[in-house]
């Protein structure tokens, strides 16, 4: 069949000829050699907006495994295409967003002529420092190893504006958070302070691998859809992972005792509390109970015993 | 333009909200007018000698700039259509001029200037408070009777949308150097007297350079600036670049 893809004002992109059993993959891949631009994992595909439709009807989106035959199409067909700009692979973002931290927070402890000029450092240096350093350490290359070992990520790519907004954050904070850590006038809190938060911290973070991995493996292989989470802090609440993520940046804070690693903290957990809200009502609206669908269990969302 | 029509009468409370904005946007119009005054009579008075511009405009500024901070309320109490966030940001730069560099550095940013050039050996083009307040002014009672008149009449009467689209193509470079002229004569001082700063060490472990601060604010400006003027190229091009309409349809 020949199908002719057009942008939403009107303009033929490309025209392709398939047939009904070849995948939505393949039929970006035809578009993508017809029109050089078009890389496939910048086309979002959909159908034409049957007659009826008002503004607010949202038009069906193509999915890569599925068949052409699966939506209907024929010879002549007209599809849409809406180019979602330059895409970067998932993993991509995510390593860079964390190679920064482990980079930038060691730079302000190993150099402190240089980058605290005039100022001069203590006889000894607080053991909390060092600890610091550690934990941080740890945290962004267990995020390294989750991403290439762990994640599954729902999507293949993102828009690449996301890679400069994301290493902003991450290595600002970076910067930011280790520059008063390892300063030469830092004050250190009392140090069994320290260790015992720290542990503490440590505990959460390997919850939060135990949290990750659950998650990884609550699709088999080849499923779709949305499934409710299930076993250790999940039993309770529905991003138990950010639970844990959330009350070692606190535990951290309380370690090293400063404003800045709060104020990391701070932002951090408003983000996750976004994320957590949408997740929940998202899971809660899908497992609604009816036609045979499961209920989606009483839980916290975040944070026992504040939501 | 259509004007309001309704099936019922709308609620008492819609009919409130839009009478205390009406209020709002009219005093503040006033206002702003009044400080647009005092500057050119001050002006006028002492024969082109700026001097004494602040001291004659202080008080109705300072009321009119900070009560600007009740269009944040407005925007997170839904009263107006505009994003919560941005009219944070926008409010919260115009406050950082007056109270964060003009009240604490009142020397050398209402005396000074940054002269641009001169002409004929005569005219001297200069950014300094005046230039400030010319753009400030003049912004705020176009902006502020372009809201007024949409509350009053429901519709906004051409020559106000003309200005409203037309005025910040000078106004809005004029305002944005000035204020960052301003931070510019108040720097030094900020600087050297450690102003608003907190030094390390300190049991909070944070240390605050406001001179730095300062620094951060002004690099913030320089990407906004082109986005802002390409958007209401854009906007204007749709609100007056139409089919020229009748003042009553």
């Amino acid at each position: 069949m020949q199908l002719q893809i057009k942008t939403r004002s009107g303009k033929v992109v490309a025209t392709v000829h398939l047939d009904a059993v070849s995948t939505v993959r393949e039929l970006k891949k035809a578009v993508h050699e017809s029109n050089k631009r078009l890389h496939p994992s910048r086309q979002r595909l959909t159908l034409p907006l049957p007659a009826g439709s008002t503004a607010q009807t949202k038009p069906t989106v193509l999915e890569d495994g599925k068949t052409l035959g699966d939506y209907g199409l024929k010879d002549g067909s007209l599809l849409n295409v809406k180019d979602l700009g330059l895409q970067i692979g998932y993993s991509t973002v995510f390593f860079w967003e964390y190679f920064g931290p482990l980079v930038v927070y060691p730079l302000f402890y190993a150099l402190p002529h240089l980058l605290y000029p005039g100022v001069t450092p203590p006889a000894q240096r607080p053991l909390v420092q060092t600890l610091a350093l550690a934990y941080w350490s740890f945290h962004y290359s267990k995020r390294i190893f989750e991403t290439f070992l762990v994640h599954k990520f729902g999507h293949d790519t993102m828009p690449i504006m996301n890679l400069v907004r994301n290493c902003a954050y991450y290595w600002g904070f970076a910067a930011y958070v280790s520059y008063f850590n390892n300063h030469p006038l830092y004050t250190a809190p009392p140090v069994q302070q320290s260790v015992v938060a720290l542990g503490l911290a440590m505990l959460c973070q390997l919850s939060n691998l135990k949290c990750h991995l659950i998650l990884s493996n609550l699709r088999k292989p080849g499923e779709k859809g949305y499934k409710i989470p299930k076993g250790f802090l999940f039993n309770y609440i529905t991003c138990a992972n950010y639970t844990c993520e959330v009350l070692g940046w606190a535990l951290f804070t309380v370690a090293v005792q400063a404003v800045p690693a709060g104020i990391f903290a701070l932002v951090g957990t408003v983000q996750m509390a976004q994320w957590a809200i949408q997740k929940h009502k998202r899971l809660k609206k899908v497992f609604d109970g009816q036609e045979g669908r499961l209920k989606y269990p009483r839980r916290w969302i975040m944070m026992p015993p504040f939501f | 333009r259509r004007r309001h029509t309704y099936a019922r009468p709308p609620p008492t409370s819609q009919v409130m909200g839009n009478t205390y904005l009406l209020l709002y946007n009219t005093a503040l119009t006033a206002a702003w007018g009044y400080v647009l005054y005092l500057t050119y009579a001050n002006i006028l008075e002492n024969k082109g000698d700026t001097k004494g511009v602040y001291q004659a405009v202080e008080l109705p500024l300072k009321i009119a700039q900070s009560a600007a901070i009740l269009e944040v309320l407005h925007a997170a109490m839904g009263l107006v259509r505009s994003p919560v966030a941005i009219t944070a940001m926008q409010v919260a730069s115009r406050l950082w001029v007056l109270w964060g560099l003009i009240v604490p550095v009142p020397g050398p940013t209402t005396q000074g200037a940054l002269v641009l050039g001169t002409i004929m050996d005569r005219y001297t083009f200069r950014l300094d408070l005046v230039s400030l307040l010319t753009a400030w002014c003049i912004s705020e009672v176009i902006r502020y009777s372009f809201y007024a008149f949409k509350e009053a009449l429901g519709y906004v009467p051409y020559p106000s949308l003309w200005l409203r689209y037309t005025g910040f193509i000078v106004l809005y470079p004029l305002g944005v150097a000035s204020e960052l002229t301003m931070c510019y004569l108040a720097w030094p001082t900020i600087s050297s007297k450690g102003l608003f700063s907190l030094p390390m060490p300190n049991r909070l472990n944070l240390g605050v350079d406001y001179s730095i601060v300062c620094l951060l604010i002004c690099a913030s400006y320089l990407p906004g600036l082109p986005t802002l003027y390409q958007y209401m190229l854009v906007q204007r091009r749709k609100q007056l670049g139409g089919p020229v309409k009748a003042k009553a349809e």
